[in-house]
């Protein structure tokens, strides 16, 4: 018998962070399905404000990671339970800087991570979607 | 439970419930960390060779994997890719999804995938 | 344990149709992991090209049909990678992805990637079983 696991949706307790239900786009911030949480990518969105951050790369990776932080912690999980995370960036070159920033997030035992560069949309620098683990 | 980690913001292989996750692996030679430049079919074939010894090591295997995520720096490589892949995924293979992006480091081909563990 | 999902209908095994070394999905651990989803006809295999909405209606049918085999649905996605040839389709694409998961989406992120055979649009999904 297959078993089967029940499907939950998460929302970021910050509502300025729930671009889903704010833009009313067809997907929801993230699903918890078993031990597993899948979150939606994620942007540079100022959490407080809900305005999108275009700075420098550097801050609009430090924006999106404490953004994926909170949304974590409001499902009760945390960035030390996350196991994947892809970094899309809309330019490769900033790489390095991106690196830099994020390693101040993962400092001990860091996710598994797949770094590229595609188009983005909304002028964001970067878009980072992450599978956690639930607890 | 991580992996061995090469530069350190990434662990290679990071153990989460059922599943390892794998992270998008380059072709690089496994004792030196360094980056080896060749063709996709190359690079490929490369990834590949570190992969089964990633999985074996962590003990799993390129059996147990269930999905593969492959990016192509062009997507006209595909065929090539798929000729040396089809050489270490024994039957029945796993999901893929295969697409072409703009990769770090002039890298040609990026693996990354899910396996049981 | 690791399932292999067959193709239902013979136009979605494209092991057999184009030689990719892939099965149609996979399921362990109470999820399925699908290979991307192309807009290929489910009976014959062939090529569907056409404008980013009737792509992505022929993949949803045939998501559908695949996990449906698989004793799930449309309803029990819990991610997605939407693949677009182009960013500037993205309200195209919501407008018709809306249609398919009106009953609880799933979450999502969207790529702008290069697709195999010029196809404007690819989905690379999990669902719970």
């Amino acid at each position: 018998m297959t078993e089967k696991l029940p499907r939950s949706v998460i929302e970021p307790k910050n509502p300025r962070l729930n671009v889903s239900r704010g833009a009313n786009l067809p997907h929801v911030p993230g699903i918890r399905v078993g031990d597993y949480i899948f979150l939606s990518g994620m942007g540079p969105i100022d959490p407080r404000t809900g305005e999108r951050n275009h700075g420098p790369i550097a801050e609009q990776i430090r924006t999106t990671l404490s953004n994926m932080q909170h949304m974590l912690e409001s499902a009760g999980s945390s960035l030390e339970r996350i196991v994947r995370v892809h970094v899309v960036l809309a330019d490769i070159s900033h790489m390095a800087e991106m690196d830099c920033v994020y390693r101040e997030f993962f400092p001990v035992d860091p996710p598994a991570r797949t770094a590229w560069s595609m188009q983005l949309r909304f002028g964001n620098g970067c878009e980072i979607e992450c599978v956690a683990l639930a607890n | 439970m991580r992996g061995s980690s090469f530069g350190q913001a990434v662990s290679t292989v990071v153990r989460g419930g059922d599943f390892l996750f794998v992270c998008g692996l380059t072709a690089v030679d496994p004792q030196s960390g360094e980056r080896v430049r060749g063709t996709t079919a190359s690079e490929t074939r490369k990834i590949l060779i570190n992969l089964k010894e990633l999985l074996e090591a962590a003990g799993s295997s390129l059996d147990k994997v269930v999905k593969v995520n492959v990016l192509l720096h062009s997507m006209l490589e595909a065929p090539n890719m798929n000729e040396v892949y089809a050489r270490f995924f024994s039957d029945p293979p796993p999901a893929r999804t295969v697409c072409g992006a703009h990769l770090p480091d002039g890298a040609k081909v990026i693996i990354e995938c899910t396996a049981l563990a | 344990m690791r399932d292999v999902i067959a193709a239902p209908l013979s136009g979605l095994d494209l092991r057999q149709h184009y030689g990719h070394h892939q099965s149609p999905a996979i399921r362990a651990g109470g999820l399925i992991f699908c290979s991307g989803m192309l807009p290929v006809d489910p009976e014959t295999g062939e090529r569907r090209h056409g404008t980013l909405t009737s792509e992505a209606h022929v993949i949803f049918g045939n998501l559908k049909l695949l996990l449906e085999s698989a004793g799930s649905s449309l309803d029990r996605l819990v991610q997605v990678h939407a693949l677009i040839y182009d960013s500037i389709e993205y309200d195209v694409l919501n407008r018709v992805y809306r249609q398919y998961v009106a009953n609880g989406p799933p979450a999502r992120t969207v790529w702008a990637a290069q697709i195999e055979a010029g196809f404007k649009v690819e989905l690379d999904v999990i669902a719970a079983a």
